[in-house]
């Protein structure tokens, strides 16, 4: 539901007149998730914060939203080829990510990318007489991106993951588990919309549908299940 | 135009919302409860007992497995169960005597408790004499081993896949208290029956507890009951329009408007603790201070229940667990602290000043091995908690030095533990 207020909180800062995208196909509006490559040499920037909803399996009758800063930052290398760096954190907790991608125009208005990203997260946690816990994994994302200029400021972008655990190790005091495992953990479908937020400011502003075994952030609550859980996500950016 | 792309993408956000999966794991196999063993005379359950390898099946149930039986009194009633620990995704079987038949059989299903496989399964007794499999009688010579064989299938299809466990050794004997989260496991995994409930209580010995931890709070008017969670909640109850704190309605309301997820009652501690000492051969209940306020009853009905056990000749421990500073000044408030056991979950040093027996720290601290041993020089016992991570049970039960270990997976620490050497 916050999502839903902050769609229509956001309503009327709608960008008015103008051409429309597909008389500009390659105009670049401020964006971060839509699926077309800086230019070479360009850098593009966002900085956010992303909420994770605990599942009920988890957390039983809580349900907390937990907020990690959310930065990302895009190179173009070529005119169709850039690589993408992303930091998550929670200070106690952080996920970096690096990936590469390759897009291209499919119409004047819609735009599709394809990509692989790595991440490894990590995660410690020393508390008296509660925690004396760490834990690290890396992880593969093979990605696509179909985005779709709506009007001339209003940009969608519906991304598919999916999840491939490549190493876990979790320690509690001088005791250490490792999985190794290449295993398919799961999946996540995004649903972005990236547009003018007051001024010249963009914001991207979206949902993601995780659908999977294990979510780093969650790696304290040390999940048994082997099913998957469902972890939504809202995201929201400020394109700088 | 542009509101339509709001609207939608929100609609759409809320459908994904609403799409959760909802996880399912039925007990393809109904039990007759038939009082007895069937053809299972005593010595027979005390030579099966064991550590066994797995030849055909160890795909899906690992290299090998622990049986145990286990038994549950009815008044005069004894029905014995067998139980097969596994090892892998948490998994066991539960099996009975089929007695209708000639030969050594038994009947039942199994289940992992990380997932929602599980299947029925028939296995027959057979001892290896000079190289071929012959019935069983009951008395093994030198050189005889017991072969347990027979089928597996999945959910509730026939089963028709082979299984076949050949005896190795006896089940490691050292003292150990494999202590079951929530009565017996957690309603979160698909049990059959609900948490914190009678009949879960009467299950626990099933699943691999030798002990059992339970939730105790007290009604609007005073009654000591058991639920975990502090509002009634569609995840450990069925739909009847209550909601809120459990402690704003009365046991009468409970008891006529409430019914856990399998459709049981939410029990009192009085009938639990009924139950343990007249069904059960459970050694130790940990009574969970989920309450706020003071212990006086629940002191009451423990020390009530300790003096019953012990007129049924019963070696049972209840205990009254601590896990915060506000149960710790319950505690202390209570007029007359003798003969009411308490485990400390808090440090060792306030463990010691309260004088507790028992020290139960978490098991996120690590092995603390420095620590346990120093509490047990000094004379308490040490538990860990809740541990349920099957890899970290492994090394805490051949690494550590606890003396017991609380987890909703009961019957993984019952196979680490047995099969240990």
């Amino acid at each position: 539901m916050p999502g839903g207020l902050i769609l229509a909180a956001l309503l009327p800062v709608m960008g008015q007149g103008g051409l429309e995208p597909f008389q500009q196909p390659e105009r670049r509006q401020p964006e971060i998730f839509f699926p077309q490559a800086p230019r070479p040499g360009e850098w593009r920037k966002s900085i956010g914060l992303i909420f994770t909803t605990t599942p009920p399996e988890l957390t039983e009758e809580v349900r907390v939203s937990v907020p990690a800063i959310d930065a990302i930052i895009q190179h173009g290398i070529s005119r169709r080829w850039f690589v993408v760096g992303r930091l998550q954190t929670q200070i106690v907790q952080s996920n970096l990510l690096v990936g590469v991608r390759w897009a291209r125009p499919l119409t004047d208005r819609m735009f599709l990318s394809v990509g692989d990203d790595m991440t490894g997260w990590f995660g410690g946690l020393k508390v008296k007489d509660v925690f004396n816990s760490q834990a690290y994994g890396f992880e593969n994302l093979p990605n696509a991106s179909l985005g779709y200029r709506l009007t001339k400021d209003l940009q969608i972008t519906v991304r598919g993951e999916t999840i491939l655990d490549l190493y876990y190790r979790s320690e509690v005091g001088t005791l250490a588990i490792v999985d190794k495992k290449l295993q398919v953990n799961g999946g996540a479908i995004s649903f972005i919309l990236e547009q003018p937020f007051y001024g010249n400011r963009h914001v991207s502003l979206g949902f993601r549908a995780a659908y999977s075994n294990f979510n780093w952030q969650f790696w304290s609550l040390y999940d048994t299940f082997d099913r998957n859980l469902f972890y939504p996500q809202i995201i929201f950016g400020f394109i700088l | 135009m542009k509101s339509t792309y709001y609207v939608l993408v929100g609609l759409l956000f809320l459908s994904f919302l609403g799409c959760r999966k909802q996880y399912e794991a039925p007990i393809p196999y109904t039990f007759t409860n038939t009082p007895g063993a069937g053809r299972f005379t005593k010595p027979t359950r005390l030579a099966m007992e064991g550590v066994y390898g797995v030849t055909d099946g160890s795909d899906q149930f690992g290299e090998q497995v622990a049986l145990k039986w286990t038994y549950v009194i009815n008044g005069a009633d004894t029905t014995h169960f067998l139980s097969i620990f596994t090892g892998v995704d948490v998994g066991f079987f539960n099996l009975q005597g089929e007695s209708k038949a000639d030969t050594l059989t038994l009947t039942g299903y199994w289940r992992k408790l990380v997932n929602t496989e599980t299947g029925r399964t028939q296995l027959t007794v057979h001892m290896k004499h000079n190289g071929q499999l012959q019935r069983f009688s009951g008395r093994l010579a030198a050189g005889d081993t017991l072969v347990i064989d027979g089928t597996y299938g999945n959910k509730a299809e026939e089963p028709a896949k082979k299984l076949t466990l050949k005896y190795r050794r006896p089940l490691n004997p050292k003292p150990f208290a494999i202590l079951a989260h929530r009565s017996g496991g957690r309603t979160s995994d698909l049990l059959s029956v609900s948490e914190n409930s009678v009949e879960i209580v009467k299950m626990a010995s099933r699943l691999g507890a030798t002990g059992i931890e339970i939730d105790v709070r007290y009604t609007k008017d005073g009654i000591p009951i058991l639920y975990h969670d502090n509002t009634l909640n569609l995840r450990l109850i069925q739909k009847n329009g209550l909601d809120g704190d459990i402690e704003k309605y009365t046991y009468q309301q409970l008891q006529t408007f409430v019914r856990l997820i399998n459709g049981e009652r939410i029990p009192t501690l009085e009938e639990v603790l009924e139950t343990v000492i007249n069904n059960t051969t459970l050694s130790f209940v940990w009574l969970d201070t989920k309450y706020i306020g003071p212990m006086d009853k629940v002191q009451a009905i423990q020390q009530k229940f300790l003096q019953r056990a012990a007129q049924a000749g019963r070696q049972l421990q209840i205990v009254i667990g601590l896990p915060t500073q506000g149960a710790v000044d319950a505690y202390k408030a209570l007029p007359n602290k003798s003969n009411t056991p308490i485990l400390c979950e808090l440090d060792t040093a306030i463990t010691q000043s309260l004088g507790a027996r028992i020290w139960a720290p978490r098991w996120t601290l690590g092995p603390q091995t420095d620590e346990v041993l120093a509490m047990k020089a000094r004379g308490h016992t040490v538990y860990v908690w809740t541990l349920d991570e099957p890899k970290f049970i492994e090394q805490f039960i051949s690494e550590g030095r606890f003396e017991g270990i609380l987890s909703n997976y009961s019957p993984v620490v019952a196979y680490y533990h047995y099969t240990g050497q």
